[in-house]
């Protein structure tokens, strides 16, 4: 019963320690971090050049995706990677978090299809 | 000879020789190297994520776009959907720039970008359903 009870704890310690690691980005630190984004993405992550992705309000993890996909080569695409490549996982959960912070145009497609919803 | 091999040098001369290799039917010159070196300063001209392929001038149609985009809807228009594996967030679409929608397709579709969801559902399109959505999508940004 006490061994159980042991197991269970430690199982729902570990979810909450993941979870927790997921959620560890420093916006402020992002911030700073992210100016040398805003040459393509613009200062408040709203590009005005449609060739580059809108940044602002969009899903942290899965920009966190992205930059590890740049970083480990899975997207290829030249001035991303160089962009990817100096990031610490600690950098790219902090910029990640500032871009999603960010208002902006995205949304999902909730409400948005004919024929559905 | 360490020093040529310190990871500054290799990463600037790979970033040197990416957009070559990527152009190979023009002649390599100064000018085209080192894209990244200018990049932080200023926004360049050209993307390198496309270069793969040289779209004719087709017109996105948002009106014909809003029919297409009904099977995206499936992982797209549920608010804060995670993909069962890996375990990240689908991607907010509505609103995104529409050349950046275009290339994204394009790129599931060459390779240059892969998710096994994304890899088939680009795979059925064609350049015109690929500009629609584009034009539908990016749409919302403008209300």
């Amino acid at each position: 019963m006490q061994q159980r009870f042991l197991t269970i704890s430690l199982c729902v310690l570990a979810v909450l320690a993941s979870n927790m690691a997921s959620a560890s980005g420093d916006i402020s630190a992002g911030k700073q971090k992210a100016q040398v984004c805003a040459a393509c993405h613009g200062a408040d992550g709203n590009p005005s050049d449609p060739q580059y992705p809108r940044l602002a309000g969009q899903y942290a993890d899965y920009l966190a995706q992205a930059l590890h996909e740049y970083k480990d080569g899975e997207r290829k695409n030249a001035i991303m990677a160089g962009m990817a490549a100096p990031l610490t996982d600690q950098d790219i959960e902090n910029v990640t978090a500032y871009f999603s912070s960010l208002p902006g145009k995205l949304s999902d497609l909730h409400g948005k299809v004919q024929g559905g919803d | 000879m360490i020093r040529w091999l310190s990871p500054g040098c290799l990463l600037f001369a790979s970033i040197c020789v990416a957009p070559l290799a990527a152009a190979a039917t023009v002649p390599a010159t100064a000018s085209t190297a080192a894209p990244a070196a200018s990049a932080a300063a200023t926004a360049p001209a050209a993307t390198t994520s496309s270069a793969a392929y040289n779209a004719p001038a087709i017109v996105g149609n948002a009106a014909a776009g809003r029919s297409k985009v009904y099977t995206c809807h499936g992982c797209h228009g549920i608010p804060g959907y995670d993909n069962a594996y890996p375990n990240y967030h689908v991607p907010r679409i509505a609103g995104q720039n529409q050349k950046y929608l275009m290339d994204a397709l394009h790129d599931y579709q060459s390779g240059n970008r892969s998710h096994p969801t994304m890899d088939a559902q680009a795979e059925s399109l064609s350049d015109q359903d690929i500009a629609d959505i584009a034009a539908y999508l990016s749409s919302f940004a403008k209300q």
